[in-house]
């Protein structure tokens, strides 16, 4: 595997067999290639999300791997080297050690992680929550702009977009660059964590920022290109360092000949406090619209909701819609909030062509890239027996 | 039986027909595959790279599978009886694959007669049937639906295909060898690929059931 690219995380190998499955499955036709011509990744327009690479039928597709910059960190005795994992790895690890899809592995992941050296085992679920209230918070800045309510004429405009995709963001720069002001300003929940752990943490902690190495366990392959944009440098050094994926972390484990399966059940550390079931949805399609509409209504409402679950934005249809009404107590009414949830950037397109046209009905939009949600990122196990 | 000096009419025209479409689009196919599976440029080189490697390799399958399945539609009748000879093995056959019809030389005993083909070559006809079976099945799909079908199945198919295709390279082989180039042998090289024709006294010795068979017609 080749080191860190900046470019583009993903890449066809010699092994390539030009059998052209990927064409398809691509959804930016950032992959060129003829039948029998090995195939070639346009790096311009490829937004690496890895769901060619775990759709090749050869294994012919690679990520960059940082795993040697993680080993090295470790054994650094100088380097403070905190560790986050999104919701989406506890229920994938597993099935590298032989268990069933979907098995809850946390407590044994956060075991794991400790037997391999890291500092501090934190949740990216925190970051998730603060991720879903700055996204929450914003989208009723925009609702009040739109409404002309007076101090928030400098809040964006209506629809919004979720930011917590990296490839559907890359996407929307790449090819509709018109539809961004649209998109939420806030950190995916991987580099707000990065963010806080570099800052407030490492003041708590009595950590040099410089010292403190992030690393993240991610279900997706373009966390490592996010990780590695420059805007994300909230303390003056990257947020977020290194970017394993589910599968690398499991490479770890065996190549340390850790017995995962009987590891002891432990806990994570604590970051700054718990960590709500919103954060843990987030893994999965319709999860940041769901975990954002909770917000919404409970800051618009000043309501304790009494069912949390909002099931109309659940399900795999690549693109759903639904309208919730939150009653709004400063207006003293109920204003009905059309919502989309898309699945897949191959459904992505007409959603905001609408949006730039101005005949989108919509007020907020959920889009990750891969189908079903970051559960079945880029990063997941995988199991090529069983589709 | 057609006799033309001494000898009996094996094979006609449309079956020498078929057999030489089906030798060349093997060749065709074999020489592409080869180049593919072991990405070899100076085969590349020949049909003007992978691509139109890739491309030749198709339309040459359209033809190897078209060629036999218009013939086998013009005469079916002829087809039957051929399936019908190739499926019936008797204890003939199976005293001949004893002593591997005398082809093999530490192989002694008596070679009892045969049929129009022999136990051998029996077994290689139900070989090429089931091997172009699944030369199609897995084919196609890695081309028509290779967008559709899942990896996995994609991945089944093209190994499949190759291990096909390695049996079926030996298998061609070794029936070229005995049919062209093994002097016991070689002289019913001219009957499948020239005048359709073999010599009567080799007919008799080596196929003289059959030839049995076309005396008691005639």
């Amino acid at each position: 595997m080749s080191t860190l690219q900046t470019r583009g995380v993903i890449h066809v190998t010699d092994n390539c067999k030009a059998c052209d499955h990927c064409t398809f499955i691509c959804p930016t036709g950032a992959i060129s290639g003829r039948l029998g011509q090995k195939h070639h990744i346009d790096q311009d327009i490829c937004v690496n999300c890895g769901q060619c690479l775990i759709n090749c039928p050869f294994g012919a597709i690679e990520d960059t791997s940082m795993v040697a910059k993680v080993k090295e960190a470790l054994a650094d005795p100088e380097k403070f080297v905190v560790v986050q994992e999104a919701p989406a790895i506890r229920v994938a690890l597993g099935e590298e050690f032989g268990l069933a899809p979907g098995t809850n592995v946390k407590n044994k992941m956060y075991a794991a992680l400790r037997q391999l050296g890291f500092d501090k085992v934190y949740d990216t679920e925190f970051a998730a929550d603060l991720t879903i209230m700055e996204e929450g918070t914003e989208l009723i800045h925009r609702v009040y702009n739109a409404l002309g309510a007076e101090g928030f004429e400098h809040a964006g405009p209506l629809p919004q977009f979720t930011s917590c995709c990296p490839a559907w963001v890359k996407y929307a720069e790449d090819k509709y660059p018109h539809v961004l002001p649209h998109i939420s300003s806030a950190k995916s929940p991987q580099q707000m964590f990065g963010a806080v752990a570099k800052t407030y943490a490492a003041e708590q902690l009595n950590i040099d920022p410089a010292n403190m190495v992030v690393v993240s366990v991610m279900p997706c392959t373009a966390k490592k290109y996010e990780c590695n944009r420059p805007e994300f440098v909230a303390s003056g050094y990257k947020d977020v360092d290194l970017v394993l994926t589910t599968r690398e972390l499991a490479q770890l484990i065996k190549e340390k000949n850790i017995d995962f399966l009987n590891l002891p059940d432990e806990k994570a550390d604590k970051f700054i406090g718990l960590s709500t079931g919103a954060a843990t949805i987030f893994g999965a399609t319709g999860g940041v619209m769901e975990a954002a509409l909770r917000t919404a209504y409970e800051i618009l409402s000043e309501e304790t909701l009494d069912k949390v679950e909002f099931e109309a934005v659940r399900g795999i249809e690549p693109v759903r819609e639904a309208t919730v009404e939150i009653p709004v107590k400063a207006l003293g009414k109920k204003l009905p909030v059309n919502v989309c949830v898309v699945s897949g950037l191959k459904y992505v397109d007409d959603v905001i062509e609408d949006v730039l046209a101005g005949r989108s009905k919509y007020h907020f939009i959920e889009v990750m890239n891969c189908p079903g949600g970051c559960i079945n990122g880029g990063g997941q196990p995988i199991r090529r027996d069983t589709y | 039986m057609s006799e033309i000096k001494g000898k009996v009419l094996k094979h006609d025209s449309q079956t020498r027909i078929m057999h030489w479409i089906h030798l060349i689009s093997f060749l065709l196919l074999g020489l592409t595959g080869i180049a593919f599976y072991w990405d070899i440029g100076i085969i590349y080189k020949i049909f003007g790279g992978p691509a139109n490697a890739s491309l030749v390799h198709r339309w040459t399958a359209v033809v190897f599978t078209a060629g036999p399945a218009i013939y086998i539609l013009l005469n079916f009748e002829r087809f039957s009886k051929f399936i019908d000879t190739i499926s019936s093995f008797t204890k003939d056959d199976f005293n001949w694959l004893k002593t591997m019809g005398g082809y093999v030389p530490f192989l002694k005993g008596d070679i009892p007669p045969q049929d129009k083909y022999n136990a051998g070559q029996k077994m290689l006809g139900w070989l090429v049937i089931l091997g172009c079976i699944l030369f199609i099945l897995t084919g196609f799909p890695m081309w028509i639906w290779r967008h559709e079908v899942p990896a996995v199945f994609l991945n089944i198919c093209y190994t499949i295909h190759f291990w096909d295709a390695i049996i079926m390279i030996l298998a061609v082989a070794g029936h070229f060898f005995l049919a062209a180039i093994h002097p016991k042998s070689r002289v019913e090289f001219s009957s499948m690929m020239i005048d359709g024709y073999v010599d009567a006294e080799f007919s008799a010795h080596h196929n003289e059931k059959w030839f049995n068979k076309l005396q008691q017609s005639q």
